[in-house]
């Protein structure tokens, strides 16, 4: 039997978020049921191997206190330190406040699947709660930084995110920091409301031996939009998984990723967008290169429900393989219940272009300098609609490094 | 200038060229003609240094450097240019950008400073105007789009930005309209200067009508069977390469 799950959840120690009791049980039943790490054997974890987070020794990191206001020009930050936490003071519009001061009703109703989230709902340790005011444009990104550093920790947040109807607000999420032996379980549960319009850029570079699994949940109502675009580089092992309920009336989603692996990392990517609306959209692209040993997966999952009539969902993964010892998995699923949708879905896996390079040689271009341009090149189409300019910044300066 | 000596190369265990000499000087043209087969852009893609091309014996010295030990980069660093003769298109990376690249990485391997962005677009300026290349696609993606004249516009326009000692013209005549032609010849032929060569390997006469070669040598089946002056490419044209062949 791999990895005991029960013992695992025991290391995290016990949430300090008032969850409701229906999930709480529900997250207690699914670790006993599960009672072990899912093998390779279950389909969601096919390629992505468990058991070095299974034998991970953890304490968990030092425990959310109340937030205290901090300051930044260009952005409104909310910034997660191992000894508390910090936030700008708000804006007209805008409300902060800690997860922890959350009753249980004031949790909106969601449920919860899979290993991950049955762990993130028992363990964690704070989180913020953010709601946009109804019809405010927040004029400023608002960033969420995570940055912990140290050896065997378990870093397990649960943050709320509330965008009531006709509002506009845009996200940076960043995850950084350097663990060894680390543990990251973060949850990001966005309730976009009617006309809410969001955009989410999140940024991973976490340096060392950190394992991280990070889920956004996204709930739309009718008439918002949500794009989300991950840029994922050089993590040791990285699980995101996006899921998305679209079930408003012509709600639209947009999914864009690029993830560079070197090393022996695992990057994993795996999004599942339901359309359980009429009129709606969804747009995925996602861009993998990976070289040395590493290793990259893409699933992307498109459920389209019976009564969801013309929908117009749209999935492209390509990716670049740099060495024969690096790989990718890219696994697209289309389940369809309607009949007057439109769906299709492009996958490729390939090498660099061996003329285009040649090319760039002949005319006094090194091998190494030629590789970066034709990668950037191949991520360009993700990387330009990324809003952040800090996030760009940080990944042209990743790439040029 | 260029010394090449005995020189056989292969692909994929076929071999292509079977022992070629030529010698080019600084400030004169040749211009290399043969049949389709015969080795000719063989020839052009081991200039380079193409990895796909095998060098099995013979000697290339460019300016008293071993060219056969530099990589592709180095090579064109030193002054080797080659004029493609399929220009290859690079989606996402812009024209401006490869070629600003490229010539810093010249001139760092020369010892010059880079250029101010200023000095740089004036060159663009000047350059694109000589190969009537429209400025708008300096900005476009590399080759993207780009009709066979403009692709051959951009080879030369290359050639002018990076100053070259010695230009390998693979074909470029092929797919060019009369207009287009000319165009480009009057390109390379204002380029020209006592310290450079200039190396045509073209099919057809039609090319050597507007850059005059100081030499013309057949190549046929991996040697070069004949060496003459310009007059050599006419009798060609009027007998064919049968000619040669017999």
């Amino acid at each position: 039997m791999m990895g005991n799950l029960i013992a695992f959840r025991e290391q995290l120690g016990d949430t300090r978020l008032a969850m409701p009791e229906p999930l709480s049980r529900e997250a207690k039943d699914g670790i006993e049921r599960l009672a072990s790490f899912p093998t390779t054997r279950d389909e969601a974890w096919k390629y992505t191997r468990l058991a070095r987070v299974a034998a991970l020794q953890l304490s968990p990191l030092a425990h959310y206190q109340q937030p205290e206001p901090s300051e930044c020009s260009e952005t409104i930050d909310v910034i997660f330190e191992p000894h508390g936490w910090f936030c700008a003071a708000p804006v007209e519009g805008l409300i902060i406040e800690s997860a922890g001061n959350l009753a249980p009703e004031d949790w909106q109703a969601c449920t919860t699947s899979g290993h991950v989230q049955y762990l993130n709902t028992l363990a964690a340790q704070g989180g913020a709660c953010l709601t946009i005011k109804a019809g405010y444009e927040i004029p400023k990104p608002i960033r969420i930084i995570h940055r912990a550093k140290g050896e065997n920790f378990a870093m397990v947040l649960h943050h709320q995110i509330n965008v009531e109807p006709h509002s506009k607000v845009q996200f940076e999420l960043l995850y950084e920091g350097q663990g060894q032996e680390a543990y990251a379980n973060i949850l990001v549960d966005f309730f976009i409301a009617e006309s809410a319009h969001v955009h989410v850029d999140k940024w991973q570079n976490t340096q060392g031996t950190h394992y991280g699994f990070y889920n956004e949940r996204i709930y739309q109502e009718r008439h918002s939009t949500f794009c989300l675009h991950t840029l994922t580089v050089n993590t040791h092992f990285t699980r995101n998984d996006v899921e998305v309920f679209s079930q408003g009336e012509a709600a639209h989603t947009k999914l864009y990723g690029v993830f560079l692996g070197g090393e022996n990392h695992l990057i994993d990517n795996h999004t599942f967008v339901h359309h359980m609306a009429p009129n709606g959209s969804s747009d995925e692209n996602y861009r993998g290169v990976m070289k040395g040993k590493a290793a990259g997966v893409f699933n992307g999952k498109v459920k389209v429900y019976q009564h969801a009539q013309k929908i117009n969902a749209f999935q492209s993964n390509r990716n670049l393989l740099l060495s024969s010892a690096a790989s990718i998995n890219a696994k697209p699923e289309l389940e369809i219940y309607a009949d007057d949708v439109k769906c299709s879905h492009g996958s490729t896996t390939g090498q660099l272009d061996a003329l285009a390079l040649f090319y760039l040689q002949a005319r006094g271009i090194s091998k190494e300098k030629a590789t970066e341009m034709l990668v950037g090149a191949f991520c360009a189409e993700v990387v330009e609609s990324v809003q952040s300019k800090h996030i760009q910044r940080a990944f042209a300066a990743y790439f040029s490094s | 200038m260029l010394e090449i000596k005995s020189l056989c190369a292969s692909i994929n265990g076929t071999e292509i060229l079977k022992g070629l000499n030529l010698s080019i000087k600084a400030g004169e043209v040749h211009a290399i003609m043969g049949p389709n087969g015969t080795g000719k852009s063989t020839l052009a893609s081991v200039l380079a240094g193409k990895e796909d091309y095998e060098v099995t014996s013979g000697e290339i010295s460019f300016d008293g450097k071993n060219l056969l030990e530099l990589s592709v980069e180095d090579r064109a660093r030193e002054g080797v240019f080659l004029a493609f003769q399929y220009p290859v298109e690079i989606p996402g990376v812009s024209n401006v950008n490869f070629l600003k690249t490229a010539m810093n990485e010249i001139r760092e391997h020369r010892g010059l400073p880079a250029l101010s962005a200023k000095e740089f677009l004036t060159l663009v300026k000047e350059k694109s105007a000589l190969v009537e290349l429209d400025a708008s696609l300096a900005s476009r993606a590399v080759n993207e789009g780009f009709s066979g004249g403009e692709k051959k516009r951009n080879e030369i326009f290359q050639m002018a930005m990076l100053e070259p000692k010695l230009a390998i013209l693979d074909e470029t005549d092929s797919g060019l309209d009369i207009d287009a032609l000319r165009t480009v010849a009057q390109g390379v032929n204002t380029l020209k200067t006592g310290q450079n060569a200039t190396l045509v390997i073209t099919h057809y006469q039609r090319l050597l009508e507007y850059i005059v070669p100081d030499f013309v040598h057949v190549l046929f089946d991996g040697r070069i069977v004949k060496t003459g002056g310009k007059e050599l490419a006419l009798e060609l044209e009027d007998k064919g390469y049968d000619w040669v062949k017999a």
